[in-house]
C-alpha cells in the first residue's frame, strides 16, 4: 500500500505550510508545492500525481481555475483535484464550476474538512460516489489503483501488484507481492469495475490477476501464482484456460 | 244697326270655345276612368302603358311620342285606335287641328268611344268654322242616350247645333236647338252655359230683327250673369245691352250699359292686374323667404360651427382634465410607493446603524480586551510567570475566535443581503458536516468542559449548500457552548419524524430562555434582537443569519426551551429523495 501523492498549487507560504503538515500527519506523500500556473504544470507533467490541490487564486489572478481547465483538456492526464478558496464570489464559482467534477473547500479549513475533500474529489473523479464514508464499501477503484481508505487517510495499491482476490462476504482479501490486506467492496462492484483481460475469476471466491498465473492445475482445481501463491479452479470457470492459452 | 249686330256677333262667338272647354273639364274625370278601365287590356305594352299615364298627366308632346312608338311596334286594331284617339287628342290640345282630324280619321267606327271622337271631329270643324260639317257630326250624334256620351251633355251637342245653324243663317234650325238646349239647361241650373244660350237665343232672334223676342233674353242673359264671377261673362251681356238700347235709341242706357262694360272690362284686367301684382308680391315674399332662410342657414351654420368649437373645447378641457387627473394620481401613487419604500429604508438603515454600532461596539472590546491580554501576556513573559502565560494565551485565542465568528457572520450577512454568495443545493450526510464543523470548537467544548456528541444518524441524506449549513450549524454550536454552563453537554441529533424532512436537533443543558426571547428570537424580522444580558447575549446577528439561510436551505428553524434547564434549536432540512 502506496501514500497518496499529492501536488499542492498554493501561492501562500503559511497556508501551505499548514496545508502540507495537515497531509503529512495523515500520510499523504506531497510531491510539490507549486506557487504559480507555469511551475505546477511542470511539477504536474514530471510527476506522478494522485491528487491536485488547487488554491483558485494565484498572485490574485484565478489562474487555479486555469490550471483545472488546462489539465481537464489533456486526454488522460486528468486527475481528481480539490479547489481552495476563501472567497464565495458568485462568478468565481460559476466558472470553476465547468471544470467538472468540482469540488471545493472553503478557506479556512480544519483537518477533517479537508481529508473530506480529498476523498470527495476521489470519488466524484471516477464517478464511484458515496463509497469513503459508508460503512459497507471503502475502496474506489481507478484504472491503475485501488485507493482504499484506512483510518483517516487514503492509500492507493497498484493493480499491477495484485497477485488475485479472496472475496470472503463482503469482504475482499487483497494479496500482493509485499503484503496482505482486506479491503470493504462488493464483489460484484469490483468485478465490474476490475480490468477483465488482466483480472478473470477463477472460483466463486477467487478473482486472479492473470499475469501473476504460474500454473494451473486442472486436475486439481488449482492456479499456481507468483510468490507461491494458490488459488481454485472451479469447473464454472474452467473457460478461463482457454484465453490464458491464447494470450501465451 | 247691322253692323253693331256683326260687332256684337263677332263678340259673342269669341265665348264658344271657352265654354267647350269648360264643359270637357267636367266631364274629363268620368271619360277617364272609363279609358282607364276600357285599356287595361293593353297594360302590359310598355309604350302604351307610358302613353296613358302621359295622356292621363296632359303630357302631350310625350303621348305622342310614347304612341307613335306603339303604333310602330303593333298591329292590334283596338290597340291602334287607342293610340290614334290619343294622338288625335294631344293634337287637338295643341291647337294642331289637321292632324288631329287626320288622327281621329284612322280611328275605325267600332271603337268603344266613336262617339267621343265624332264630338271632338265637330268641336274641331267649329273651330275651324266649317259649320256644315260639323252639323254632320253632331247629328249624328243627337239621337244617341246619354251614358254612350260618357258625361258628354246632350245639351252640348243641341248647342253646337244650334250655334252652327245660326252661323250658317239657318234661323228656325237655330232657334229649334237653341231653344231646346236652354231648356235642358234650365232643368240642370246650369247659369254659366244659361247666359251663354240666352246669349245665343237673344243673338238669333236679333239676326232676325226679332228685337220683341230678343231683347228679353238679352235683358235675361245679363240678369242671369250678375249671379255669376265671371267677368268676360258680365262684360259681354253688358256690352249687349248697350248695343241694344243704342239701337233702341236709349242713349242714356246705353251709356250706362256701356259703362258697365268698361268697368267689367277694367275689373277684369284690374283682376289680371291683381294676379300680376300678387304674383309680384309672391315672388318678392318668396325671395324674403329665401333670404330669410340662407340669413339662417347662416345662422344656422354660425351655431353649429360655434357649438362644435364649444364641444371641442369641452372634450379637450375634458381630456385634458383626465390627463391632469391620471397623472395626479399616479403621482400620488408614486408617492405612496416613494413614502413605503422610504419607510422600509429608514427600518433598514435603522438595522444597519444598530448593526454597526453593536458590531464596532462588540469588535472593538473584543480587539481591546486582546490588547489588554497582550500586555498581560507581555508582562507575564518579563517575570517568567509560565503558569499565568498558558491560561493567558488560552483568553486570547478565545478572543480572536470570538471576533472572527464576528465577521464571518458578518460577512455571510453581508453576502446574504447582495445575494452574491455562491449557493447551490446538493446532497450531503448530515452526520459528517456536523462532525466537520464540531472540530474546530474541540478546544473550546474542552476548555469548558463541556461533553460533545453527535449522534445524527449517520445514513441521513440531506439537500442543502454545504458552506450556509456549515454557517447555521457554527452558530448554533457557538450559542450552544455560549449558554452552556462548565460540564455541561451538548448533543447533536437527529429526530426522523417526516418522511420529508430530517430534523436536526441542537441540545444544551444550560441556561435556557423565557417565552417571551424564544418568540423574539423566532419572529420572522429583519431587526436585530434585543440585547438582553449584556455579558454573554451577542449581536442576535448569528440568529438572524441562521434563520434566513435556514430559509435559503428551504429548512424550518424551531426553539424548544426551559429557563434555567437549556434549550433545543431544531433545524428541518429536507431529505434527499431516494
Amino acid at each position: 500500500m502506496d501514500n497518496i501523492n499529492v501536488l499542492i498549487i498554493e501561492d501562500t507560504k503559511a497556508e501551505s505550510d499548514a496545508l502540507v503538515k495537515v497531509l503529512n500527519a495523515n500520510n499523504y506523500n506531497i510531491v510539490g508545492i507549486a506557487p504559480t500556473y507555469k511551475e505546477a504544470l511542470e511539477l504536474f507533467y514530471n510527476n506522478k500525481i494522485d491528487i491536485v490541490v488547487i488554491d483558485i487564486f494565484l498572485n490574485g489572478n484565478p489562474d487555479g481555475i486555469t490550471f483545472a481547465e488546462t489539465i481537464n483538456v489533456v486526454p488522460g492526464a486528468a486527475k481528481p483535484f480539490v479547489f481552495l478558496t476563501s472567497s464565495t464570489d458568485r462568478k468565481i464559482f460559476e466558472r470553476a464550476k465547468l471544470t467538472q467534477p468540482f469540488s471545493f473547500l472553503m478557506k479556512p479549513f480544519n483537518e477533517l474538512e479537508i481529508l473530506y475533500a480529498i476523498e470527495m474529489a476521489v470519488e466524484k473523479f471516477y464517478a464511484q460516489n458515496d463509497v469513503f464514508l459508508s460503512d459497507e464499501e471503502d475502496t474506489v477503484i481507478s484504472k491503475e489503483y485501488l485507493f482504499i481508505k484506512k483510518g483517516k487517510s487514503l492509500k492507493k495499491v497498484l493493480l499491477n501488484e495484485i497477485i488475485y482476490i479472496e472475496v470472503e462476504e463482503k469482504y475482499c482479501n487483497i494479496i500482493t507481492e509485499k503484503e496482505k490486506f482486506v479491503i470493504l467492496i462488493s464483489l460484484t462492484k469490483i468485478l465490474n469495475l476490475l480490468d477483465n483481460d488482466m483480472f478473470c475469476r477463477t472460483h466463486r471466491n477467487f478473482i486472479v490477476n492473470s499475469e501473476k498465473i504460474v500454473e494451473i492445475v486442472p486436475a486439481d482445481n488449482l492456479i499456481l501464482l507468483s510468490g507461491n501463491h494458490k488459488a481454485t479452479l472451479s469447473d464454472t470457470y474452467k473457460t478461463i484456460i482457454k484465453k490464458i492459452r491464447t494470450l501465451k | 244697326m247691322k253692323v253693331n249686330l256683326k260687332i256684337l256677333f263677332l263678340l259673342f262667338f269669341l265665348s264658344i270655345p271657352c265654354l267647350l272647354l269648360s264643359q270637357e273639364k267636367k266631364d274629363e274625370n268620368i271619360f277617364e276612368r272609363e279609358i282607364k278601365t276600357k285599356s287595361n287590356q293593353f297594360i302590359s305594352e310598355p309604350n302604351f302603358h307610358k302613353a296613358l299615364s302621359f295622356f292621363l298627366e296632359k303630357k302631350w308632346d310625350s303621348t305622342l311620342v310614347y304612341s307613335m312608338k306603339q303604333l310602330s311596334s303593333t298591329k292590334d286594331e283596338e290597340l291602334t285606335n287607342y293610340c290614334h284617339f290619343f294622338r288625335g287628342f294631344s293634337f287637338k290640345q295643341k291647337k294642331i287641328y289637321k292632324e288631329a282630324q287626320k288622327e281621329f280619321t284612322e280611328i275605325s267606327i267600332g271603337f268603344k268611344f266613336y262617339n267621343r271622337v265624332k264630338m271632338l271631329l265637330g268641336a274641331i270643324a267649329l273651330e275651324q268654322n266649317e259649320f256644315q260639317k260639323a252639323i254632320d257630326y253632331y247629328k249624328d250624334l243627337e239621337y244617341l242616350k246619354s251614358p254612350e256620351f260618357f258625361g258628354i251633355k246632350k245639351s252640348n251637342v243641341e248647342h253646337n247645333l244650334g250655334i252652327s245653324y245660326l252661323h250658317l243663317k239657318k234661323f228656325d234650325k237655330a232657334e229649334y236647338y237653341l231653344l231646346k238646349s236652354t231648356k235642358t239647361q234650365e232643368l240642370n241650373k246650369d247659369t254659366l252655359l244659361l247666359v251663354g244660350a240666352y246669349g245665343d237665343i237673344a243673338t238669333l232672334y236679333y239676326e232676325q230683327y226679332k228685337d220683341d223676342l230678343a231683347i228679353p233674353y238679352f235683358q235675361k242673359s245679363y240678369k242671369l250673369s250678375k249671379k255669376t264671377t265671371d267677368f268676360n261673362l258680365k262684360r259681354n251681356t253688358a256690352k249687349n245691352m248697350a248695343v241694344v238700347e243704342e239701337n233702341r235709341k236709349d242713349y242714356k242706357l246705353s251709356i250706362l250699359y256701356r259703362k258697365e262694360y268698361e268697368k267689367w272690362k277694367d275689373s277684369s284686367n284690374d283682376q289680371n292686374k291683381i294676379w300680376e301684382v300678387a304674383k309680384l308680391e309672391k315672388e318678392f315674399a318668396v325671395k324674403q323667404k329665401q333670404k330669410e332662410v340662407t340669413v339662417l342657414e347662416a345662422e344656422n351654420k354660425l351655431k353649429v360651427a360655434e357649438r362644435n368649437k364649444l364641444f371641442y373645447s369641452a372634450v379637450s378641457l375634458l381630456v385634458l382634465l383626465a390627463a391632469g387627473g391620471y397623472f395626479y394620481s399616479q403621482k400620488v401613487k408614486t408617492n405612496k410607493i416613494i413614502i413605503a419604500q422610504k419607510a422600509t429604508l429608514d427600518e433598514l438603515n435603522a438595522t444597519k446603524d444598530k448593526l454597526f454600532s453593536i458590531v464596532s461596539h462588540d469588535l472593538r472590546s473584543s480587539v481591546n480586551a486582546l490588547k489588554t491580554s497582550n500586555s498581560k501576556l507581555q508582562a507575564s513573559l518579563e517575570t517568567k510567570n509560565f503558569t499565568e502565560l498558558d491560561s493567558q494565551l488560552n483568553t486570547n485565542s478565545a478572543i480572536t475566535n470570538g471576533a472572527y465568528n464576528l465577521l464571518d457572520n458578518l460577512l455571510n450577512w453581508a453576502l446574504l443581503q447582495t445575494q452574491q454568495g455562491y449557493f447551490e443545493i446538493t446532497s450531503m450526510r448530515l452526520f459528517i458536516i456536523v462532525e466537520h464543523v464540531a472540530y474546530n470548537y474541540k478546544p473550546l467544548l474542552l476548555d469548558k468542559n463541556i461533553s460533545f456528541e453527535n449522534t445524527v444518524v449517520k445514513k441521513e441524506f440531506i439537500d442543502a449548500d454545504q458552506e450556509s449549513l456549515k454557517i447555521i450549524l457554527r452558530n448554533l454550536l457557538d450559542n450552544a457552548i455560549k449558554f452552556s454552563n462548565e460540564n455541561g453537554s451538548i448533543k447533536f441529533y437527529s429526530r426522523n419524524t417526516n418522511d420529508t424532512f430530517c430534523e436536526l436537533v441542537i441540545e444544551d443543558n444550560g441556561l435556557g430562555m423565557t417565552e417571551s426571547t424564544r418568540l423574539e428570537l423566532l419572529k420572522d424580522t429583519a431587526l436585530l434582537s434585543k440585547k438582553e444580558n449584556e455579558d454573554i447575549i451577542g449581536t442576535g446577528l448569528g440568529m438572524q443569519l441562521v434563520k434566513q439561510m435556514i430559509q435559503k436551505n428551504n429548512g424550518k428553524f424551531n426553539i424548544e426551551s426551559e429557563l434555567g434547564k437549556g434549550t433545543k434549536m431544531i433545524v428541518s432540512l429536507p431529505k434527499t429523495a431516494s
